[in-house]
């Protein structure tokens, strides 16, 4: 069975990596941010979704960067995305993926893991947008994804560039450009079965989809970015096709408001960031809409470092070797960096009422550090990444309770690990990664966190995937 | 492509120059655009004397159509380019330098 099942995943895979093959030599125009600049995907991207000084550039830009002389894009700027992805790990939760519905708990295909249409490009003039529509394998559901529309322009003040623009997004840090903040940071893609530890922060995912948000930034002199935003639940008025086909977990009361600061410092080819993000949260209890809410008070700190690499001196510009296309320098060793430690508060004074939490004041605390360096072949782009977290916080047994494979017999959020990563880049949209996560603690405990028996180190997880944009 | 300018050339010459140019090549035309610091190298100065030597508008016509090294080619018609190069050359030419380093046109 299990034979039979891999000679058509090998079969499946063997045909998009064909198709990949004849798109990605015959229609140069996709995906759509490369046909409307008329770049190539290292220009933005180190390899996707990690974005370049230049990537974080166009999408502060707004995504209106054009080769076009008119002031839209036709044809429309669309882009397609398939992973199909196999995680290896003891107890795997229920897959319904249309290809894979056995439910194994050992080794998973996910085919697709997550299939995506985007709109991304120019809207109209200085207006663009990065509109992403998902299937999603593992829930067998269509949803509103990362969904970032912006109007930005640039001027010059005090004599230095100005660039300043509006955003309506779907999640507090979708709208930003740097690869340390949650909702663009490491690791790029994760397993949907495998296990996962109990806590997270609101701003590390807790509202993606689920709110829509307007916010406005400013980036000065490259060097100083300032921005804000306030969010609401996406279940009515302008903000409700934010949330659509997601299903929301955690109403906000009234607005959340969001803020973010970077400083960004280029030294030679050498990229340094620091930044500082929040946000603070009243949400209602679950199956609530009105009375008391817990508020969630997050304070984040940031980091990144990138090296882009120096131009061989030796090598001839491109359009002067034989057969030589015109494309742009760049270096070959790309690293990049990242950090983000996250404080939160949470003030529990509706659900402790509900008998739901042990204590009024909880707090978590997480930590995310990795590294990841790229060549650029001429076989393609290969690479590696390894990265730690850490999560601690207030122990609660009510808020976090025994059960088997994702509770705390201890009651606290405790999680710790690494991941090891390997990239292979071989055409232009076409990437293929492996991910090796190992826990040292898991919901607050080496061994037998759960309480029926289960220890972290169980919950290693082997995970391949496959993207293939066009 | 004459280098001559009239109201209406300069308008579209301005407009095309803040759409296409103006986040690489700065408002000032010098090279410091907001998106020139994020370059392995900075785009051509227009303020530099230097890159107005030579055959310009066949160097800007050629760059535009076909691209050059980080800059890449744009779908603009022969019009649209000598509007972009007549208003870089009357507004870019004689601007005064300023004198950075590693800032020289091509």
């Amino acid at each position: 069975m299990i034979g039979t099942h891999r000679t058509q995943v090998v079969l499946v895979l063997g045909v998009l990596a064909s198709l990949e093959l004849v798109l990605s030599t015959t229609v140069q125009a996709i995906p759509s941010f490369a046909r409307q600049t008329n770049l190539p995907c290292n220009a933005c991207h180190t390899v996707f979704p990690e974005l370049t000084p230049f990537g974080r550039m166009f999408k502060l830009g707004g995504y209106v960067m054009s080769k076009s002389g008119k002031a839209y894009e036709f044809p429309l700027p669309l882009a397609g995305m398939l992973q199909a992805s196999h995680t290896t790990a003891k107890g795997l939760t229920s897959g319904v993926a249309p290809f894979d519905s056995a439910n194994r708990a050992t080794d998973r295909l996910a085919l697709p893991q997550q299939a995506s249409l985007f709109f991304g490009g120019r809207i109209y003039d200085q207006l663009g947008a990065f509109v992403q529509g998902t299937y999603d394998g593992a829930s067998n559901h269509l949803v509103l994804d990362m969904t970032d529309i912006r109007y930005a322009d640039n001027t010059l003040l005090w004599n230095k560039n100005l660039i300043y623009g509006v955003t309506l997004n779907n999640g507090p840090t979708v709208q930003d450009v740097w690869n340390a903040i949650p909702a663009w940071g490491f690791p790029f893609s994760s397993s949907s079965v495998a296990p996962t530890p109990a806590a997270a922060a609101k701003i590390d995912g807790g509202l993606d989809q689920q709110v829509g948000g307007i916010g406005a930034y400013v980036f000065w002199n490259n060097a100083v970015y300032l921005g804000g935003a306030v969010y609401r639940t996406a279940r009515n008025g302008i903000t409700e096709p934010l949330g659509a086909g997601t299903v929301t977990e955690d109403v906000v009361d009234g607005v959340a408001p969001y803020w973010r600061l970077a400083l960004e410092h280029r030294w030679k080819n050498h990229f340094f960031t620091l930044g500082t993000y929040g946000m603070q949260a009243d949400i209602f209890p679950s199956g609530e809409r009105s009375g008391p809410t817990d508020r969630f008070t997050d304070i984040a700190f940031d980091a990144q470092y990138q090296f882009m690499g120096t131009i061989e001196p030796e090598d001839p510009p491109e359009h002067e070797k034989p057969g030589g296309e015109n494309k742009p320098k760049a270096g070959k060793h790309i690293i990049t960096a990242h950090a983000t430690w996250i404080h939160e508060s949470q003030d529990r004074k509706a659900n402790v009422l509900l008998g739901n939490t042990a204590n009024r004041s909880d707090s978590l605390r997480s930590f995310k550090l990795d590294l990841n360096y790229y060549y650029r072949s001429h076989v393609g782009d290969i690479g590696g990444s390894i990265g730690c977290f850490s999560t601690t916080g207030t122990t609660d047994h009510l808020l976090y309770p025994a059960g088997p494979l994702d509770g705390s017999r201890t009651g606290s959020p405790e999680s710790s690990g690494y991941i090891l990563g390997a990239e292979y880049r071989p055409w232009e949209k076409t990437k293929i990664s492996l991910q090796y996560i190992v826990y040292d603690r898991f919901n607050g405990a080496r061994s037998n966190y759960d309480g029926a028996g289960r220890n972290a180190s169980d919950n290693r997880t082997l995970y391949a995937v496959l993207w293939l944009m066009f | 492509m004459a280098a001559s300018l009239d109201a209406a050339g300069h308008d579209k010459g301005r407009t095309l120059y803040r759409a296409k140019c103006q986040f690489c090549h700065g408002i000032r035309g010098d090279g410091k655009g907001p998106a020139a610091e994020s370059l392995l190298e900075h785009p051509v100065d227009f303020t530099d004397s230097k890159f107005w030597k030579d055959d310009v508008t066949k160097k800007i016509y050629e760059t535009i159509t076909h691209g050059k090294e980080m800059m890449p080619a744009f779908d603009l018609t022969p019009d649209d380019i000598a509007a972009i190069t007549s208003y870089i050359s009357h507004t870019f030419k004689n601007a005064p330098q300023d004198d950075k380093p590693g800032r020289v046109g091509q």
